[in-house]
């Protein structure tokens, strides 16, 4: 008789070298030192009567004082909460109607729709402002057609409504995709319900549809209104030369132009900027809460009875390519032909106007050169490296036994909330206060890259968050069982599975930092230029031409990463945006 | 040597309390049943000795080994406790094969490429499935991911197997097929088992004794026919099988343990052969199977327990028939192997099939 094979034993497994505690007690005082760290020297300098590289000095309210006591600055908070309002208003109805043409209609070209309609949150932001003055700004192409040839009234993108409408475009995204996510996860036999019931479609829609999007409309509009309140391109581009200052124009205007540098009522505005969004972001918190109580369980979507257009089906498609083609389209043909002409007037055919020049600067002059190459490494290391540190975090987060974990995905998705500016300034006075490690961040490009990844890291744990829930958790429980620890179990079962969702974060976040510009403007130097800070201030100084020829280079880059990404890897953006 | 002790254990889920005072032993070799409806504890009580929940208060060991005592702060990492488990979902890591699946937990214990090989392809036969070393899992049915559950737990021969609700996957017909073979298997083994079970057919079926388990507490512990035909309590009764309960007053103390029960809101009596002193009022069980019907002209069976009842509905259920009837106020649902004609006919309750429970 053979003996059974349960006679055999083998050797029991072994403690691991590093034990998975200290791993987890690291990640945690990273995340808690690069995502809090920042704002302590901020709210340090605003509570002093001089800037932090001075010595003395004391403690005092007086920089809020000053500011408080400064018309302008109540002034510019009135004008972005308008601003915001305005803007938030126009991309949550505009979201939510696109979101229920595409998935709940039988809309013309629904699919495609879908897709193109995220394309102006990716695209650079700053280029595409700056592609909206070219067409539609005061002088701009269309504008000039438009009003002194045609003499027709036209869009004042440089009024806040004006102002509004362009912010809006680029937000829309949010709003559509929170509110397809609601919408494909709802059950569909809800809806049927009330057909047998027997109410009309158009009444289904109104009824039972639309107010199950209610905590999906309340959550974007949340969000929208926290990130346009944080907008400096639109403010500093098209408000100043018409004298409509925001809170962030403020702020920076206040920054460059003051006479003693880095006064302490731009931290101290700062510091208020920043409060402001982190109760909005506490707000969210709460109405995400609430949502759960409309989610309906069970729901088998993709076989959902869609709603009839008829013989709207196809104007309705119409509407949305002019909505498509006035909004994206147009700014990125006026960018790409501003960069390739002198000047780009309607007096003018633009052929005869044809020049090359502008792009010779991008690598004849230093600066856009240093610009283009700063961007592209930064992006490109960063993006791995955020990426592998979310990874690892959002492990810590949601699949260890660490003791703070819980306090880590709030964490994460703080500097969401945070203006770009805010989180410049944080860093800005961070370096300062760090020594030689300081010094050394402020006179490389690492020091914009790790403000850059920072406030691009939320990015990172929305897409993978969603894709390990859907991990069994009983899969790494399978690999502890079998003997290995944390980190082994992490590294060969859940990293492996985690892939899709660590390429997605990478390509997002690669095309989000090499797009991204208002953290650095207070801290590029010359030598450590990124392309969005160049373009910022060079279009600032009235060089339109080579800036342009800059902005196309990202539009460029971005379309051609987002397509890879989509390819490679099959990459399909879902409604990733509703973690946040 | 893997003898486990699990004592006094308490957990607590917010104000929830998920665990209270549980304590069993498992002799070796043994294969022991922790049964009861969701969110009774079971699972839970099942992943604290696999290590993945952390009990507030208690001790577990297995053998000479303890791998938590709250009083000592001693808390042994999953890793390290040499389980084996079978989950619910199966967890087959799906992105390595059959082969990669198994040889994980004999690469962790450092064991050479050759020895991996050899004692995998052992274990595979062991489970039948070595046609499929090379497969990914989502090349397999849901009985064969199991089998490969089964011997990835298997294959480092840990000192204990922990099966939690292992065949609510399958369907019916494997499910019965997968129980022979996992309780072969386990007994051939020789394997100390817990499991964790919802359903009492699985339980009664496999089991060398059982756990009853509801809201967080241990109700009852015995072999499947003590918790079927002497349940300790109200709950074990009625959620062990299906059972009749009947209440009244224990009136009279007769001979060898037995109670005469005086039926509430009825005049009849119904005798319990094991009492066991039980005084006042008393809730009886009695299985459905254990109740006799005869025609109302019967005279065969006469005396104590011979009620006359009114035959409600009967139905019909392949194998039995089952009457809805009532005996003078009293519901009864009994199970009868024949038909048995006429509107009014007689039941009998045989004394030693009553089981006070309460």
């Amino acid at each position: 008789m053979t003996t059974t094979p349960y006679e055999q034993t083998f050797p029991r497994p072994r403690r691991s070298l590093v034990p998975a505690w200290a791993l987890q007690w690291a990640t945690w005082l990273v995340v808690v030192t690069l995502i809090v760290g920042p704002f302590i020297p901020l709210i340090y300098a605003s509570l002093r009567d001089r800037p932090l590289y001075e010595p003395g000095g004391v403690l005092t309210t007086q920089p809020y004082r000053d500011l408080f006591g400064d018309g302008a600055f109540w002034h510019a908070w009135a004008n972005t909460l308008v601003f915001a309002a305005l803007t938030t208003l126009i991309a949550v109805i505009g979201g939510a109607l696109v979101a229920i043409l595409c998935t709940r209609t039988d809309l013309a070209g629904r699919r495609a729709f879908g897709r193109l309609i995220l394309l102006p949150i990716l695209l650079p932001s700053l280029g595409m402002v700056l592609g909206w003055i070219v067409v539609w700004g005061p002088g701009g192409y269309l504008t000039s057609m438009f009003s002194d040839r045609l003499h027709l009234p036209t869009l004042a993108i440089d009024t806040i409504p004006g102002m509004a409408l362009v912010e809006a475009s680029r937000l829309l995204p949010i709003a559509f995709l929170t509110c397809q996510a609601a919408l494909s996860r709802a059950d569909s036999s809800l809806e049927d319900a009330a057909r047998s019931a027997g109410a009309r479609p158009l009444r289904v829609l109104f009824n039972i549809t639309i107010p199950m999007l209610r905590p999906a409309l309340l959550n974007a509009g949340t969000l929208i209104f926290t990130l346009s309140i944080a907008a400096l391109g639109i403010p500093l581009l098209l408000g100043t030369s018409n004298n409509i200052i925001f809170v962030s124009s403020y702020l920076y205007n206040t920054w460059t132009n003051a006479s003693t540098p880095d006064p302490g009522s731009v931290s101290a505005g700062a510091v208020m900027m920043l409060a402001v969004a982190t109760l909005l972001l506490l707000l969210r918190n709460r109405l995400l809460g609430a949502e759960a109580r409309f989610v309906s369980v069970g729901g088998k979507s993709g076989r959902q009875a869609l709603l009839r257009l008829r013989r709207w089906r196809w104007p309705l498609a119409g509407l949305l390519t002019f909505y498509l083609v006035f909004t994206t389209l147009v700014p990125v043909l006026g960018l790409a032909a501003m960069s390739f002409v002198v000047v780009l007037t309607p007096l003018v055919a633009p052929w005869e106007l044809l020049t090359s020049a502008h792009w010779h600067v991008l690598w004849e002059d230093d600066a856009f050169r240093r610009s283009i190459q700063n961007s592209a490494v930064i992006a490109v290391v960063g993006a791995v490296a955020t990426t592998a540190f979310v990874a690892l975090a959002t492990l810590v987060a949601h699949r260890s036994g660490f003791r703070f974990r819980r306090t880590l995905p709030f964490l994460m998705l703080y500097p969401r909330a945070t203006p770009g500016i805010i989180i410049g300034i944080g860093f800005f006075w961070a370096y300062l206060l760090t020594g030689a490690f300081g010094d050394s961040m402020r006179d490389s490009i690492w020091g914009i890259m790790l403000a850059f990844c920072v406030r691009n890291l939320p990015l990172a744990y929305i897409v993978m968050y969603p894709t390990l829930a859907r991990i069994g958790e009983e899969l790494d429980r399978a690999g502890r069982a079998a003997g290995a620890g944390w980190w082994r179990t992490s590294r060969t079962i859940v990293l492996p599975l985690l892939k899709p969702a660590i390429f997605a974060s990478f390509i997002l976040l690669f095309v989000e930092i090499i797009n991204d510009y208002d953290p650095a403007v207070f801290l590029v130097k010359p030598g450590t230029e990124v392309m969005g800070a160049t373009m910022l201030s060079q279009f600032i100084q009235g060089t339109v031409g080579p800036v342009s020829a800059l902005a196309m280079v990202q539009v460029v880059i971005t379309v051609v990463v987002l397509a890879i990404g989509a390819k490679v890897f099959k990459i399909g953006v879902t409604g990733g945006e509703r973690g946040a | 040597m893997p003898e486990i002790r699990v004592q006094n254990l308490v957990k607590q889920f917010g104000e929830q309390r998920a665990l209270d005072d549980v304590s069993f032993a498992v002799e070796e070799g043994e294969f022991f049943t922790l049964l009861g409806p969701s969110g009774c504890g079971k699972s839970t009580t099942l992943m604290s000795i696999a290590g993945f929940q952390q009990p507030e208060a208690g001790l577990i060991a297995v053998g000479d080994e303890t791998f938590f005592d709250a009083s000592r702060k001693v808390a042994v990492p999953a890793e390290l406790r040499n389980l084996g488990i079978v989950f619910q979902s199966y967890a087959v890591w799906p992105h390595m094969t059959v082969f990669d699946n198994l040889a994980f937990p004999l690469k962790v214990r450092k064991l050479k490429r050759a020895a991996i090989r050899s004692r995998v392809l052992e274990v595979l036969e062991l489970v039948e499935m070595t046609p499929y070393e090379t497969r990914y899992p989502h090349q397999l049915s849901g009985g064969q991911q199991q089998r490969v559950a089964l011997a990835r737990a298997l294959v480092y021969s840990p000192s204990v197997l922990l099966l939690d609700e292992p065949f609510s996957n399958l369907d019916a017909k494997l499910r019965e097929r997968a129980r022979a073979w996992v309780k072969e298997l386990q007994h051939r083994l020789g394997l100390t088992t817990i499991f964790v079970t919802h359903d009492q057919d699985e339980a009664l079926s496999m089991s060398d004794r059982v756990a009853v388990m509801s809201a967080g507490e241990v109700q009852q512990i015995g072999t499947p026919e003590d918790v079927y035909r002497r349940p300790a309590n109200r709950f074990v009764a009625e959620f062990v099988g299906r059972v009749n309960l009947i209440e009244g007053i224990a009136a009279r103390i007769g001979g060898g343990g037995s109670v005469e029960v005086e039926v509430a809101g009825s005049p009849l009596r119904l005798t319990v052969s094991t009492g066991h002193g039980a005084s006042g009022h008393v809730t009886v069980a009695v299985r459905p199977e254990a109740v006799t019907l005869m025609p109302f002209d019967d005279t065969s069976v006469n005396g104590i327990n011979t009620w006359d009842a009114e035959v409600g509905t009967v139905a019909f259920l392949g194998d039995h028939y089952e009457y809805e009837v009532n005996a003078g106020h009293v519901p009864l649902t009994v199970q009868s192997s024949r038909l048995v004609p006429g509107d009014r006919i007689k039941v009998h309750i045989p004394p030693g099939a009553c089981a006070v429970v309460e």
